[in-house]
């Protein structure tokens, strides 16, 4: 189940937070935004050993947190391969796993972009 | 640290980290103590070791999911009435309907709205303080404000294991007016009214603050005394009735109301007699007393009781 570790720059710019402005969940974004790596080593981790169970819970968490901390995008590609997950099962065949994989690598994308900085121009 | 009306506990089980984090830093303006745990099994023994006033359940956990969590909560007497608002990614209706079965107060799917949340988190709250407020009510004698029958079981039960099991003294009183029905006929019923509230609120103030004194129904009651062995307890009823026969009643100034007792106590642990024995037992000295002339104490040690009884 290779995938790309380091896929350069992603496309689209940085994301930020819906609450990017909101003084009392500044340092909670930041935070978010500061472990967002490590979510996106373990989801890797997880679709290289073939460990989907482990994915769709991670999945799972990053659905239902990013809502709140102002990433709702992040949440809903986070959802759509939580129940991409769901609908493969434990042994999918080569074109679900062709599927996943995209959804992965948007989730990624996706992840990548976040940034706890207002937007530009804000 | 116990449960504090004006502070009132809230348990958040849920193992998303990031969703702790969110809620304590969103809810610190609610007038709550916010405690977080990750795991339904952690959460269980926490609930029966210090009760929350809601529990805020994640539904998919890993090991234990939310709905064994709910299941055993609702399974259990001692935690069936905490209200439980389920926060969810699950968003399918047939999660909802099995949460909700299950015994559920609400449903939030997530990413939830906050100010919704805490709107639904304040009525959970109202929620659980009416129906500890009931609870209490469901306990209380209305005419009397003592604790009624009810109560009085709950609490003997408490009293006897306690006895048995630490050889904690223990003294229970059964008291009962004198002629009651005469001052009904005689006098009409608010003046029996009257004098049941009399011997309550004499109760209340002749008895020390661990004594627990009861409505026992019609114009009985009970006073569990803890930690008090025959003989101080008769002192207490004895103080008890003397003060009775001191009182003036309004509606009937020439007409003294009297007091009969049933006494039995044990100076340490009541061995292997059952609650309901401790009953009988003075309930037969009540007769006793009733039988001697009225208006006095009959006392007895309840070992000394039982073994008479049996030996009869």
């Amino acid at each position: 189940m290779a995938t790309n570790r380091n896929p350069g720059p992603v496309g689209g710019g940085a994301l930020s937070s819906e609450f990017a402005g909101d003084p009392e969940m500044t340092d909670l974004v930041k935070m978010f935004v500061d472990e967002m790596p490590q979510r996106v080593d373990a989801m890797l981790d997880c679709w290289e050993k073939g460990q989907l169970g482990d994915l769709r819970r991670l999945a799972h968490q990053l659905k239902g947190a990013s809502g709140g901390y102002g990433f709702p995008t992040v949440g809903q590609l986070a959802a759509q391969l939580e129940t991409g997950l769901a609908a493969a099962g434990r042994a999918p065949d080569p074109q679900a796993l062709d599927r996943l994989r995209a959804q992965v690598d948007e989730l990624v994308g996706m992840c990548r972009r976040v940034t706890a900085e207002p937007p530009s121009g804000a | 640290m116990s449960n504090n009306e004006n502070n009132p506990q809230v348990l958040l089980v849920d193992d998303s980290i990031d969703v702790h984090r969110l809620l304590t830093a969103r809810l610190r303006h609610e007038q709550i103590r916010l405690v977080g745990l990750t795991r339904g099994a952690e959460a269980l023994e926490q609930v029966r070791k210090d009760p929350p006033s809601v529990i805020l359940l994640d539904l998919d956990m890993p090991d234990m999911d939310g709905f064994e969590v709910l299941r055993a909560l609702k399974d259990d007497q001692s935690t069936n009435n905490i209200p439980v608002i389920v926060l969810s990614g699950l968003h399918g209706s047939e999660d909802k309907v099995t949460a909700f079965d299950l015994g559920a107060t609400d449903y939030v799917t997530k990413p939830f709205d906050l100010a919704e949340l805490r709107a639904r988190l304040r009525a959970a709250l109202r929620l659980d303080r009416l129906l500890k407020l009931l609870a209490e009510r469901a306990d209380v004698d209305g005419l009397t404000g003592l604790g009624n029958r009810a109560h009085f079981n709950k609490r003997w039960a408490e009293k006897v294991a306690e006895c048995r099991r630490y050889g904690h003294a223990l003294s229970l009183a059964i008291i009962d007016i004198d002629f009651f029905k005469k001052v009904n006929d005689t006098f009409g019923h608010p003046a029996g009214d009257e004098v049941i509230q009399g011997v309550a609120r004499l109760l209340q103030t002749t008895c020390r603050s661990p004594d627990v004194p009861c409505r026992f129904g019609g114009e009985e009651f009970a006073l569990i005394m803890p930690n008090t062995g025959p003989r101080d307890a008769e002192m207490v009823v004895e103080r008890l009735r003397e003060a009775m026969m001191q009182i003036e009643w309004p509606r009937h100034p020439d007409h003294k109301v009297t007091l009969s007792v049933g006494l039995v106590g044990s100076d340490s642990s009541c061995g292997d007699v059952t609650g309901e024995q401790w009953l009988e037992m003075a309930d037969q000295n009540l007769y006793s007393a009733k039988h001697g002339g009225r208006n006095r104490v009959v006392a007895s040690d309840i070992q000394r009781a039982c073994a008479l009884n049996r030996a009869a």
